[in-house]
């Protein structure tokens, strides 16, 4: 059934709704005054246990890259470069062989996500973590071996509570810890 | 010229004196020169140029382009998939809305059409996005009129819906959703249930924010009777979207021209007669509540559908096994390596969607490559920055906030 137009008009006001309003107004006021519906994250005491499937950080498998530069050719900020050297062939002993690998410039990154996802081999993928600090913006370009380290979230590193925010009926979102093995208590 | 403090006595013609947040220059006895912005009067980058004769306005210039991008240019030297991104940027909180027509022109450039559940998660993400846009809209209009507690609570239940996108998409904003022959994800274990209960909640919190806000005696005169925009000069003007329905127009794209599965929904259109900034107000307020409606028939078509095709066989009928294993593990739909090449044939579309701002136009012009020859885009935001100059003056100074935040103008959508 498609969409209707329905006319409406504002409700009409008069002195007793202004007064009505007044009271209402202070009523819902103090209703949250008492019990109010805080979500407030207190980080770094507390960080957010991303989900998996958030599009975090980005790492290399190396073993599993095929060299097809598609996700060098897809990233729509120019933040993902491929990196070409010469080494010797393992099949062909005594001969040189042209590798290319890709590497990530996190000044660049917008984390679209799109160099994961047409990744043919699944050799990229999404690390739950994107509170990464770099002292400096020469570190945010990251070679070829910082590309495959997984980067940790200096939340967790200082020992932070990891939690998770739930929803609710009542309530939107609640605040929840996250357990060692990933539940949500 | 410009002195530091603010002296009472004094002022001479022609001398400018800077005021918090504002250059105000004395033109005459009587008359002032006000330039409001560019760092941010609003969400966003732009200048109005007021001038006032004591406290009314007489003239009202929005001045626009400080946020300009080159959007459109840009466009034409990517490839058709990464303009996807760079058009989000426009509005990063209704990013999905922003993009779906480049994204269905170039569906009718290619003569493919979504597979249906795509569709469906489309309008889902669509919705999302609607409520989330105009929270934050009223969050900024309750602040521009000084009720802080209106700020708070539609940005705090805004997360809500931001976090509702993130479970589906895997980011808070800019998800880069839709991609021409479907959609990117599937919608995660359990998520129609988490969409249950967020929808369950909004609606309580929409009763909230009548008896805090819209029928707060004091919101009330504010808003009641100011910036009246009479409906043959909302006609006249070419505004869009809620302004426009607030004024007694029966104009959204869903409904003179449905696209995705917009047809095939139950929900009402809200229009508003008065066209003052609170029948402005109610439309945003009636809109989130008919989004809810939406929600909730798309979650429960969602469960009855079978969990597969959100991607067109022209990209997804070759997949090798693995992307049909990651599919039915994670949800999520990787692409076929062609995307990153995606050759569109020789010729014009034209697609259009209703954002969370208005109607969002897009042409898109191919020669066949792998980029674009032109993508032409026109935005809500664009449309509606002219209501200043017609509807502001008569006004009070102090009732310039009423009216920016009522028109729920968003310059990096305008200036693009």
């Amino acid at each position: 059934m498609p969409a209707v137009p329905s006319r409406r008009r504002v409700p009409s006001y008069g002195f007793l709704s202004a007064i009505k309003g007044n009271l209402e107004a202070l009523t819902v006021g103090l209703k949250y005054f008492l019990n109010p519906n805080r979500s407030t994250l207190h980080y770094p005491r507390e960080y957010i246990k991303l989900r998996p499937g958030y599009r975090g950080y980005i790492v290399l498998n190396k073993a599993k890259c095929i060299m097809c530069e598609s996700c060098a050719r897809i990233c729509p900020a120019a933040a993902m470069k491929m990196v070409r050297f010469q080494a010797p062939d393992p099949k062909r002993p005594g001969k040189m062989k042209l590798y290319k690998y890709p590497v990530i410039n996190y000044q660049r990154c917008i984390f679209c996500g799109l160099c994961v996802d047409v990744c043919p081999t699944e050799a990229l993928r999404h690390v739950p973590a994107h509170d990464v600090v770099y002292m400096n913006l020469a570190e945010m370009e990251l070679g070829l071996e910082a590309f495959q380290q997984e980067p940790r979230s200096p939340a967790e590193e200082e020992g932070g509570i990891p939690v998770r925010y739930i929803f609710d009926p009542e309530k939107g979102l609640v605040k929840v810890r996250v357990s060692e093995g990933g539940g949500e208590q | 010229m410009a002195s530091g403090e603010l002296k009472l006595s004094g002022w001479e013609v022609g001398e400018v004196r800077r005021l918090p947040g504002m250059d105000v220059k004395k033109i005459g006895r009587d008359l002032y020169e006000i330039f409001i912005g560019p760092q941010h009067p609003g969400s966003g980058h732009m200048r109005i140029i007021v001038r006032l004769d004591g406290d009314v306005m007489v003239e009202v210039d929005p001045d626009l382009g400080y946020v300009h991008r080159t959007m459109e240019k840009l466009a034409e030297g990517r490839s058709y998939i990464k303009v996807i991104p760079l058009m989000e940027r426009m509005a990063i909180l209704d990013a999905c809305n922003i993009t779906l027509p480049y994204v269905e022109a170039v569906e009718k450039l290619l003569d493919l059409e979504p597979p249906e559940r795509a569709k469906y998660l489309r309008v889902l993400l669509c919705e999302i996005n609607r409520i989330a846009s105009h929270l934050y809209g009223m969050g900024i209009f309750g602040v521009f009129l000084g009720h802080s507690t209106m700020y708070m609570w539609p940005f705090g239940d805004r997360e809500v819906f931001v976090e509702l996108a993130e479970r589906l998409t895997g980011a808070r904003l800019t998800h880069t959703y839709a991609v021409p022959g479907g959609v990117r994800r599937d919608v995660p274990d359990g998520f129609t249930d988490d969409l249950r209960k967020a929808i369950r909640y909004m609606r309580k919190r929409l009763e909230d924010y009548r008896k805090i806000f819209l029928d707060n005696p004091v919101i009330r005169a504010r808003l009641e009777d100011v910036g009246v925009i009479p409906r043959n000069l909302a006609i006249e003007l070419g505004i869009v979207g809620p302004n426009l329905r607030a004024s007694g127009v029966e104009y959204d794209v869903r409904l003179i021209e449905p696209y995705e599965v917009y047809d095939e929904l139950d929900f009402e259109i809200p229009v508003f007669e008065e066209g003052d900034a609170l029948a402005r107000t109610w439309v945003r307020v009636e809109e989130i509540r008919q989004s809810l409606r939406i929600l909730e028939q798309v979650a429960d078509k969602l469960d009855k559908m079978p969990r597969e095709g959100v991607m067109h066989d022209k990209f997804w009928a070759k997949a090798p096994k693995l992307y049909k294993d990651v599919y039915a593990r994670e949800g999520r739909v990787k692409l076929m390596p062609l995307f990153a090449t995606l050759r569109v044939p020789k010729g014009k579309a034209f697609a259009r969607a209703e954002a969370g701002r208005g109607e969002i136009v897009y042409y898109v012009e191919s020669e066949g490559g792998m980029t674009p020859y032109r993508v032409r885009v026109v935005s809500p935001s664009f449309r509606n920055a002219i209501v200043f100059k017609y509807i502001a003056p008569g006004h009070r100074l102090m009732d310039l906030p009423a009216i920016y935040g009522s028109i729920d103008y968003f310059p990096p959508e305008a200036d693009r």
